[in-house]
C-alpha cells in the first residue's frame, strides 16, 4: 500500500517571514528507499523547508505527505513514521543521554525494555555511554549532534529527516553516522537531510536536490544532477558563487 | 612592512553610556518589526503605566496642592521607601529583569568593566517603568515646591532623579547576584534564605501601613518617616521636604547618602556580572552521584515519580518534575513561591488587626484574624502558585519541538505537567495552611483554609493553561533565570495580572462562602474546595488542550528564542 507513495511528498510548500519569501513553492517527491540529499548556500530555505515538512512549521502554502498520510491534516499518522533531527532547536538537555532517550522512546510510546535495550545499545555505538551522568547541556557540539541522531532513530522510523547531521561531527563520527545511516537505507528505511559537505553528498545520495533562493534549482537522482562534473562544480554553478579576488579585505594582512 | 599589531586598538573611538542606549533602543525596535500585536500590547502597558503614574503623582503632589505640609514628609518617605523595596523584590517575585541588552554578549569586547556597567546601566534606565515612575515621583517636586520656593523643588528633583537611579541600580543588582548564586551549585540554598530575608522586609512595611491606618497618633509616625528618611529608602525622596520645611543642612547629607548607595550597589553588580559574562547557561545541580548503571528508563524517573506507569504521561511527568529541579530558572520560581506563600499569609492575618507598630501589649497572634482573611490570604497563595505556570511552554523555549514532533497530545500535555509542577506544589501548600491555621492558634481552620488553597490553586491552573497555550513568550537563553526579553516584560506584567484577576475572580465563591457559612463551612470547606479546584482544573485542561492541539507550531514559534 505504501509503497505506491513515496517516503516524502512536497507540494508546492511556500513560508514567508514578515514579508520576506524564505520557500517559495517547493515541490519533491523522495521515492521510498533513497537516501536524499538537500543541498543549498546558506539562507537557502532548507531548515525551513524540513521544518515544513515535518510538522514544526506551518506553511503558508502547500503541503506535505509521509508515505501518503498528511503531515498537517492527518499529523499523527504521519509524526509516527517519522523520525527527526532539527537544526538550531535545543533538546530537552537538561537530562543525561541516558535519560534524554528514555524520555523520547516512551513518548513515543515505545515498551519501556525495548526502549532499555535499544537506548543503551545506542549509546554505545554513538560512544556516548562514557558521557555517564553529564547533562546533554554539558556535551560538546558534536556530542549533542549525535545524541540528537540517537533520539530520532530510537523508535525505528520508516523515514529520517535530519537537518545538518554532519556539522560539528568530527571524521570518526561522521564515518560512524554514515555507516549507521546507509544500514538503514538498505535495511529499507529513507533518509532525507541537507547538508553543506559536497563529498559526503557524494559518497552517500542516491538523489540530489539544489535549493537556493527558496527554489528548487536541480533535482534528480546523483548521476542526474552531477552529469560528468563534479557535484561541486553544479553547486557554485547554480548558486553563483563569488571568489574573493584579493582587492577587498586588504587589511586582514599585516 | 606590516604594521604594528596594535593599529586598530589605537584607532578605535571610546565607548560611552549613548551606545548602550541606543543599542538598547535598536533592539528593541528590531523586536516590534512586523509583530503588530507586540506593539500593541507594549502600547496597552504604557498607557497603563502612565495612568497609574499620573495617579501616583497627584497622589504625591497632594500636600502641595491642599497646603497642609503636615504629612508632606511622612508621604515622601513612605511612598518612596515602599518605592525602593518594590523595584527590588517586585523583579526577583514576578516580573523578573528587562534583559535586552545581555551582559553574556559584551564577553568578547575589549571594554573596561566600568564602561560596561556604566552603560548596562544607562541602558536599563531606557524602559517605560522608569519613565513611569519619574512621571509619578515628581509628583514630589511639586510638593517641595509649594512649600521651599525653586530652591527645594530643584533639590527635590535632584533628589527624585538620584532616587530613580538607585531603584535600578538596586533590582540590577539584587537580581545580578542572585542568579550568580543561583548559579553556583554550593550556595544555592544559602539564596533561599536570602530571598526570604528580602521577603521578610516586607513585612516592617506592612505593619507600618496597618499602622498608619489605624493609629492615630501622627507623631510617633512622623518620627518613623524622619527614620527613614535617614536611610538609603527615603534619603533621595524626602531631601527637598527637609530644604522646604527649614532643614536645609540635611539635603546634601541625603544626597550622599543616596549617591554613596547608587555605587556601592553598581561596584556590587558589577561583581556579579563577571560571573554572567562568563557563567554558561547553568546546568544546575549536577554533582558527581554514583555512575548509574540501571535501566536506561529507570534513569529518567526521580524517585518521588517512581509510582509513575512508564508511559507517555509518565515520561512527560518524570521529564517535568525534573526540569523543575535542574532548570535554574524554575527553580527560582519554585523558591519564590515557597518563600512568599508563606510569609505573606504570615503578615496579613497578623497584621489584619491588634497588631499595631510598637504595640507594647506584645505578640498576641490568636483571635487576630477572620476565616474570611485566612481564605483570602490562601486565594492569594494558590493564585502565586498557579501563576507560576503562566508562561510553561516559554521554560522549555525550542526544546519543545521533540514534543511537538511526537505529536503528544494536547490534554496529555497539559495533564503532565500539571502533575509534575503540583509533586512539588501541593506539599507546599499543605505546609502552608496547616502552619499558617497553626500559627494563627486556630486548627479548627485547616479545612476551610486547605479548601480556600486548593480550591485557587485548580481554578488558577484551568486559567493558566490557557494564558501558557495562548498568550506564550520566549524567554532569552541567558544564565539569568530573572532576565526577559524587553517588550515581553510588558507583555508578561499584563498577562499575568489578567491571569491573576481571572483566578482571584472564580476564588471569590470560597471568599464568601466563609464569610456566609460560619461553622458549616469549616467542615464543608476542604471537600467542596477540592471539587471544585480538581473539576475546574480538569475542565480547563480539556478545553485548553484542544486549543494546544490546534496550535502546537504556533507555540513552538511563540516560545523559540530568536537569535
Ligand atoms: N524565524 C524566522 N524569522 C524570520 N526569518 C527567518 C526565520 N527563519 C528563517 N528565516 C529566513 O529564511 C531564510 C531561510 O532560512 P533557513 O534557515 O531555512 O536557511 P538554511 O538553508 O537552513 O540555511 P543554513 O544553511 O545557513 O542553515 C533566511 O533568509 C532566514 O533569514
Ligand atoms: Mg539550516
Amino acid at each position: 500500500m505504501t509503497g505506491e507513495h513515496p517516503a516524502l511528498a512536497l507540494r508546492g510548500l511556500a513560508k514567508s517571514f514578515d514579508g520576506k519569501v524564505a520557500v517559495n513553492g517547493v515541490n519533491l517527491d523522495v521515492p521510498a528507499g533513497s537516501f536524499y540529499g538537500l543541498l543549498g548556500p546558506n539562507g537557502a530555505g532548507k531548515t525551513t523547508t524540513l521544518s515544513m515538512a515535518v510538522g514544526l512549521l506551518r506553511p503558508d502554502a502547500g503541503g506535505a505527505w509521509v508515505l501518503g498520510h498528511d503531515v498537517w491534516a492527518d499529523p499523527v499518522t504521519a509524526k509516527q513514521l517519522l523520525g527527526v533531527m532539527p537544526d538550531g532547536v535545543r533538546l530537552f538537555d537538561r537530562l543525561t543521554g541516558a535519560e534524554l532517550l528514555a524520555y523520547h522512546g516512551l513518548l513515543r510510546g515505545m515498551e519501556p525494555d525495548v526502549v532499555d535495550q535499544r537506548a543503551a545499545e545506542l549509546l554505545d555505538v554513538l560512544a556516548l555511554a562514557d558521557a555517564g551522568r553529564t547533562l546533554v547541556v554539558d556535551y560538546s557540539a558534536g556530542m549533542k549532534k549525535k545524541i540528537g541522531l540517537a533520539c530520532a532513530l530510537l523508535h525505528g522510523p520508516r523515514l529520517l529527516v535530519l537537518d545538518e547531521p554532519f556539522e560539528a561531527v568530527d571524521p570518526v563520527s561522521a564515518a560512524l553516522i554514515r555507516d549507521i545511516l546507509q544500514r538503514y537505507v538498505t535495511g529499507g528505511g529513507t533518509v532525507v537531510f541537507s547538508s553543506h559537505v559536497m563529498e559526503v553528498v557524494q559518497r552517500l545520495c542516491t538523489h540530489v536536490a539544489i535549493l537556493a533562493e527558496g527554489i528548487i534549482k536541480r533535482v534528480g537522482t546523483l548521476e542526474q544532477v552531477r552529469g560528468d562534473r563534479s557535484l561541486e562544480e553544479v553547486f557554485v554553478e547554480v548558486v553563483g558563487g563569488r571568489t574573493a579576488t584579493g582587492e577587498e579585505l586588504a587589511w586582514l594582512a599585516q | 612592512m606590516a604594521g604594528p599589531v596594535t593599529t586598530p586598538a589605537a584607532q578605535a573611538r571610546p565607548v560611552s553610556a549613548r551606545h548602550f542606549v541606543r543599542l538598547k533602543l535598536r533592539v528593541m525596535g528590531n523586536n516590534f518589526r512586523g509583530q503588530g500585536w507586540r506593539v500593541a500590547l507594549f502600547l496597552v502597558g504604557s498607557l497603563l503605566g502612565l495612568w497609574f503614574a499620573v495617579g501616583a503623582f497627584f497622589g504625591l503632589a497632594a500636600p502641595g496642592l491642599i497646603g497642609n505640609d503636615r504629612y508632606a514628609l511622612m508621604i515622601a518617605a513612605f511612598a518612596g521607601g515602599l518605592m525602593v523595596l518594590g523595584w527590588l523584590v517586585l523583579p526577583l517575585v514576578f516580573f523578573g529583569v528587562d534583559e535586552t541588552l545581555d551582559p553574556a554578549r559584551f564577553a568578547l569586547l575589549p571594554l573596561p568593566r566600568r564602561t560596561l556597567v556604566i552603560g548596562l546601566f544607562a541602558a536599563a534606565l531606557v524602559s517605560v517603568p522608569t519613565v513611569a515612575v519619574l512621571l509619578a515621583l515628581s509628583g514630589l517636586v511639586v510638593t517641595a515646591g509649594v512649600f521651599g520656593g525653586w530652591s527645594a523643588a530643584l533639590v527635590a528633583a535632584v533628589g527624585v532623579v538620584c532616587g530613580l537611579l538607585l531603584c535600578v541600580a538596586g533590582a540590577r543588582a539584587l537580581t545580578s547576584a542572585f542568579a550568580s548564586m543561583l548559579r553556583s551549585r554550593r550556595v544555592r540554598d544559602l539564596a533561599a534564605v536570602l530571598l526570604a530575608v528580602v521577603a521578610a522586609l516586607l513585612g516592617p512595611l506592612q505593619i507600618a501601613g496597618v499602622a498608619a491606618i489605624q493609629d492615630t497618633d501622627w507623631d510617633r509616625l512622623t518620627g518613623l518617616a524622619t527614620v527613614i528618611g535617614w536611610t538609603p529608602l527615603g534619603a533621595p525622596w524626602t531631601a527637598g521636604i527637609d530644604v522646604a520645611q527649614g532643614r536645609a543642612w540635611a539635603a546634601p547629607l541625603k544626597l550622599l547618602i543616596t549617591i554613596a548607595t547608587i555605587v556601592a550597589l553598581l561596584a556590587w553588580w558589577s561583581r556579579s556580572l563577571e560571573s554572567a559574562m562568563t557563567g554558561v547557561a547553568s546546568s544546575g545541580p549536577n554533582r558527581a552521584k554514583p555512575e548509574v548503571t540501571g535501566a536506561v528508563v529507570a534513569q529518567l524517573f526521580p524517585r518521588a515519580a517512581g509510582w509513575l506507569r512508564r508511559d507517555r504521561f509518565g515520561a512527560l511527568v518524570a521529564r517535568e518534575a525534573r526540569y523543575w529541579w535542574r532548570d535554574a530558572r524554575r527553580r527560582a520560581n519554585l523558591i519564590t513561591v515557597a518563600v512568599v506563600g508563606l510569609f505573606v499569609p504570615v503578615m496579613v492575618n497578623f497584621g489584619g488587626q491588634g497588631f499595631s507598630f510598637d504595640s507594647t501589649e506584645g505578640f498576641t497572634p490568636a483571635g487576630s484574624s477572620s476565616p474570611v482573611l485566612a481564605s483570602l490570604s490562601m486565594v492569594f497563595v494558590g493564585l502565586l502558585a498557579a501563576v507560576t505556570l503562566a508562561n510553561q511552554f516559554g521554560f522549555d523555549g525550542s526544546a519543545y519541538a521533540a514534543n511537538v514532533v511526537a505529536g503528544v497530545p494536547g490534554r496529555l500535555e497539559l495533564r503532565a505537567r500539571i502533575t509534575a509542577f503540583s509533586l512539588y506544589i501541593l506539599p507546599m501548600l499543605a505546609v502552608v495552611a496547616v502552619v499558617i491555621a497553626l500559627v494563627l492558634g486556630e486548627p479548627t481552620w485547616i479545612g476551610l483554609m486547605a479548601g480556600a488553597l486548593v480550591a485557587t490553586y485548580g481554578v488558577g491552573l484551568a486559567v493558566n493553561s490557557f494564558v501558557s497555550v495562548l498568550g506564550a513568550y520566549s524567554l532569552p537563553e541567558t544564565s539569568n533565570p530573572f532576565a526577559m526579553n524587553s517588550g515581553a516584560g510588558v507583555v508578561k506584567g499584563l498577562l499575568t495580572l489578567l491571569a491573576m484577576a481571572a483566578t482571584a475572580a472564580l476564588a471569590v465563591p470560597m471568599v464568601v462562602a466563609a464569610a456566609l457559612l460560619d461553622d458549616v463551612w469549616l467542615w464543608l470547606g476542604l471537600p467542596l474546595g477540592l471539587a471544585y479546584g480538581v473539576g475546574a482544573a480538569l475542565l480547563g485542561v480539556h478545553l485548553a488542550g484542544d486549543v494546544l492541539d490546534r496550535r502546537q507550531p504556533e507555540l513552538l514559534a511563540l516560545v523559540t528564542p530568536r537569535r
